[in-house]
């Protein structure tokens, strides 16, 4: 971000808190991308993403005057969406799986160079527990390092570091065995 | 599949999504609706915590009552112990006495019926 682009955000921020309904509305296109695909990659359903993310929006609208920069407003909504996803995934652990023209939007949204891969891949994932599954996502989609993931889940980095040694591990043995069963 | 390959297409697979062109309205509009509507009811987070400390301020008002009647009790009983130990102690001792005194009684009340064998 440019020093030009970071006052730009720093002003949006600061409007958004004074109240402009506005600035608030750019702060969400800002970010949008960012916090659905959290959540639509934690609750592995559309629309209970697109409820998870508007929450989110809604608590950051209530949260502004603590936050004091573009990063710490991502970093917040990095960790709330994440500690949503996770307590929405223990309430109720397994939505129903989406139907499949509604997966193929999902899979052809992402270029995947094999959609049928990376859809078991996703199904796979909702299998794994809320936590390491926000392990793999932050480590995967938003390229963060254990570190960073410790400090949006409020994990230690060795507790995120087994979860990915464990979840990796599970995943590789599922395709395997998969394969297996296809051949 | 080599770890490299599974973390690409772990990328692959988890590429952010769009949610579409009208989420942010979407967003406003459920925002302008929460603040239309007054909140008069607590979240259910804050009325849960309301209704446990009712419960742990009732729970222990019961356990101090419950505490002090016993404590009554206990004393009631004590006392009650005391005085019945008191009463026996005072009935032993009007028999030691009586026993005292009959076996230090003299002899020679006895002895007029024996004189005249």
């Amino acid at each position: 971000m440019s020093a030009d682009e970071a006052c730009a955000s720093g002003a949006l921020l600061a409007r958004a808190n004074a109240g402009d309904a506005a600035a608030f509305g750019a702060l969400v296109r800002r970010h949008q991308r960012l916090v659905y695909s959290l959540a639509l990659r934690m609750v592995c359903d559309r629309h209970q993403a697109e409820d998870l993310a508007q929450e989110v929006f809604l608590q950051l609208h209530r949260s502004l005057d603590a936050l004091e920069s573009d990063e710490h407003v991502e970093f917040w909504l990095r960790r709330v969406t994440m500690h949503r996803a996770i307590d929405r995934l223990r309430r109720e652990p397994r939505y129903p799986p989406a139907p499949l023209a509604e997966a193929e939007r999902v899979v052809s949204e992402s270029d995947a160079a094999d959609p049928l891969l990376a859809r078991r891949l996703r199904a796979l994932l909702a299998e794994l527990s809320p936590a390491a599954r926000a392990v793999i996502v932050l480590r995967y989609q938003q390229d963060l390092d254990p570190v960073e993931i410790g400090r949006t889940l409020k994990m230690p980095v060795n507790t995120v570091k087994s979860h990915l040694k464990r979840a990796l591990a599970q995943l590789r043995e599922r395709l395997t065995s998969m394969a297996g069963a296809v051949q | 599949m080599s770890d490299d390959d599974l973390e690409r297409q772990l990328r692959v697979a988890l590429k952010p999504a769009h949610p579409g062109a009208d989420f942010a309205p979407r967003v406003l509009a459920r925002l302008a609706a929460e603040e239309r509507v007054p909140r008069v009811r607590l979240p259910r987070s804050q009325a849960v915590a309301g209704w446990l400390t009712f419960g742990l301020a009732a729970s222990v008002l019961v356990a101090v009552l419950l505490a002090h009647q016993w404590q009554v009790r206990r004393t009631e009983q004590g006392i009650e112990a005391r005085r019945e130990l008191l009463e026996a102690l005072r009935v032993t001792d009007q028999k030691l006495d009586l026993a005292y005194r009959v076996v230090n009684a003299p002899p020679h009340a006895a002895a007029p019926q024996h004189s005249g064998a």
